[in-house]
């Protein structure tokens, strides 16, 4: 079959490989029918994440009809359109038996290689890096699924494809990030990122009840989308002083809940007040965790900041003061989709939320190291490229 | 894990005391080897080199006695090795009794442990065990027998006397606070041969035995868990 194998640093290749077999009797092989980039594979390419071994297949965000089962799956059959979550759970253990589904015990067969950086080993996540299981990857024309009666859910017939695939992570992404914030009605929720993630959690944010929510982004056209299609007010930081802006947006209070939906490799402009002081006081160098710091900062006191976003390992000069003295919630976590998706069906269902505008470049599996550097450089307005590996 | 601690356990440690000869045979073939190079080419000049000499006669009879004054005096033995001790600790999702019952099975470790190849009961006690070589040169077969049981809550088991493989061990099992299943600890023993010179290179070797047997645990938890152990061997990729 085809696949977009990593090769290195921005090094995307279509290789022939081994189509995929059954390994374990809870797998099931799907026939991807699409399968989404997320910003989380930025991190991947552009070399990030550590463990990534070339000719690695990428992709995490994907639907598909279903073509094998092993002996053990007894919720699937052979052509079932299914979306699969991008977390892998056993379904069994402690943190699954608790829907904690990203925390699994049993999915990462690498768990030895994670537990050297994070102590526990976390589930196993397709498509990314071996410290997350090293399990291939959905942008290609079939990928194995293991644990499949607990990641695959069948699609209902009423919601379609362009929809369901943002199912399978960047909805449920969103979702946590507004419940982690802990969205209650009336609140002002500001969210960093008015990417595909970012606008699901302004969406979920509210459905959950928030009054106002409050895109923070630097790309006009994403502001705007957020905007247009997740009704949020928007700034651009790259023309305000934020943390003014979200005093004068909230009376002086602060947004109850601020999300970062941003990561690892946020950019900045470098002006945030707390971190320019700390910066000047400690002679430190500047990193990348500028959304996490500006999120803190901005928090009203006794307010919650959740972090979607994806970080690896160490950041630095985290306002540790401003967190403990304004009492705030710090949470983050990747998704434990499993536990949402019945409801976020539900949801889609009833318009209340709507990922389908994210989906704004359908593309071939060939054109998958052009469509990275779109998505990375965010040209030609894109949301999601989106490949379709039998088209 | 201590020694002592074993003991409380139900186990005897096999001590090989021997109070004269303390020199193992590695040792004594180098001293050997050493005295008698040194005696070869000094003795003909014994009065300009009486250190080197006595020296020489001093390896010598170490060698040929297995006997060193110098350990007696350090109160040393290299024929005594201490165990090398290894302690694995992991939760496990499934009532005490359950996991109890699977474990005691001992038919069922190969399931989980990679290197063993098979394990067969004889009778309650008494038990024969046969494990690959890493490296795939073959298999080693050694007796044990369960020296200690206490249904639900201990197995401690021992190599019986004159073993190939001389080790120890027992696995514990506790409940988890808050139901959360059983907590299992694995300690397991093992007598180096070969003296000082094998604890040596068995020190060497602790980390990546101790690894191996986590991994062993952790697929004991996915078995018994998930049913099945997580894997990436064989799946696709662009790797040629």
């Amino acid at each position: 079959m085809k696949a977009l194998c990593w090769n290195g640093v921005r090094d995307l290749r279509v290789e022939r490989v081994p189509d995929p077999e059954i390994l374990n009797p809870k797998d099931a092989i799907i026939k991807v029918t699409m399968s989404s980039v997320c910003g989380s594979d930025l991190h991947l390419i552009n070399g990030f994440v550590p463990s990534m071994r070339a000719g690695d297949i990428i992709g995490h965000e994907f639907i598909g009809e279903v073509v094998e089962t092993g002996a053990e799956v007894k919720n699937l059959k052979k052509g079932d359109r299914v979306v699969v979550i991008s977390v892998i759970g056993c379904g069994e253990c402690q943190y699954c038996k608790e829907e904690t589904w990203s925390l699994c015990d049993n999915s990462n067969p690498n768990g030895l290689l994670q537990e050297k950086i994070y102590q526990y080993p976390t589930a196993g996540i397709f498509g990314y890096s071996h410290l997350f299981g090293g399990y291939a990857g959905s942008h290609a024309e079939y990928i194995r699924v293991p644990f499949a009666d607990h990641g695959a859910f069948k699609i209902p017939e009423d919601i379609s494809d362009e929809k369901a695939v943002f199912v399978s992570d960047g909805v449920p992404t969103g979702y946590m990030a507004a419940e982690m914030a802990a969205v209650k009605p009336g609140d002002i929720v500001a969210v960093w990122g008015a990417g595909g993630v970012g606008q699901m959690a302004m969406q979920c944010a509210y459905a959950m009840g928030a009054e106002r929510v409050i895109a923070i982004d630097r790309l006009d056209y994403r502001l705007a989308n957020a905007a247009r299609y997740s009704g949020a007010d928007i700034l651009n930081y790259e023309d305000t002083d934020i943390l003014e802006e979200l005093k004068e947006a909230t009376g002086g209070r602060g947004p109850d809940c601020c999300i970062d939906a941003v990561g690892m490799e946020a950019h900045t402009t470098g002006i945030e007040h707390v971190y320019d002081k700390t910066k000047q006081f400690l002679r430190l160098e500047s990193d990348r965790a500028s959304v996490l710091r500006q999120a803190i900062a901005a928090c009203r006191k006794g307010g919650t900041v959740s972090v979607v976003g994806v970080y690896a390992g160490l950041v630095d000069k985290i306002p540790m003061g401003l967190f403990m003295n304004k009492g705030l919630t710090i949470r983050g976590g990747q998704m434990h989709g499993q536990k949402y998706v019945p409801m976020l069906f539900d949801l889609i269902r009833r318009e209340i939320i709507n990922p389908e505008f994210l989906l704004t470049h359908p593309v071939s599996l060939e054109a998958g190291q052009k469509a990275y550097e779109m998505f990375n450089d965010k040209t030609n307005k894109c949301m999601r490229a989106v490949f379709k590996p039998f088209n | 894990m201590k020694t002592e601690q074993l003991l409380h356990a139900g186990y005897h440690q096999p001590k090989r005391k021997n109070n004269f000869n303390n020199v193992n045979t590695a040792e004594r073939l180098l001293s050997l080897a050493a005295g008698g190079i040194l005696l070869a080419k000094h003795y003909k000049r014994a009065l300009s080199n009486p250190i080197k000499v006595l020296t020489g006669a001093y390896l010598v009879y170490r060698g040929l006695s297995g006997n060193c004054p110098l350990y007696t005096g350090l109160n040393k033995n290299s024929n005594e090795t201490n165990a090398i001790n290894t302690r694995v600790i992991f939760t496990v999702n499934k009532p005490r009794e359950e996991v109890y019952r699977y474990w005691r099975q001992l038919e069922n470790l190969p399931f989980f442990m990679s290197h063993l190849q098979r394990v067969d009961q004889k009778n309650d006690v008494q038990s024969e065990w046969i494990a690959k070589i890493p490296g795939g040169v073959g298999t080693i077969k050694w007796n044990a027998e369960i020296v200690k049981e206490i249904p639900n809550e201990l197995i401690g088991w021992q190599s019986v006397e004159n073993s190939s493989i001389d080790n120890a061990g027992k696995v514990e099992f506790y409940d988890a606070p808050r139901g959360q299943g059983t907590v299992l600890k694995v300690i397991f023993s093992y007598h180096p041969p070969a003296g000082a010179l094998g604890e040596g290179v068995a020190k060497l070797f602790n980390p990546l035995f101790k690894t191996l047997l986590k991994e062993d645990i952790r697929a004991f938890k996915q078995v018994i868990e998930a049913g099945e152990v997580a894997t990436i061997k064989g799946q696709s990729s662009g790797r040629k």
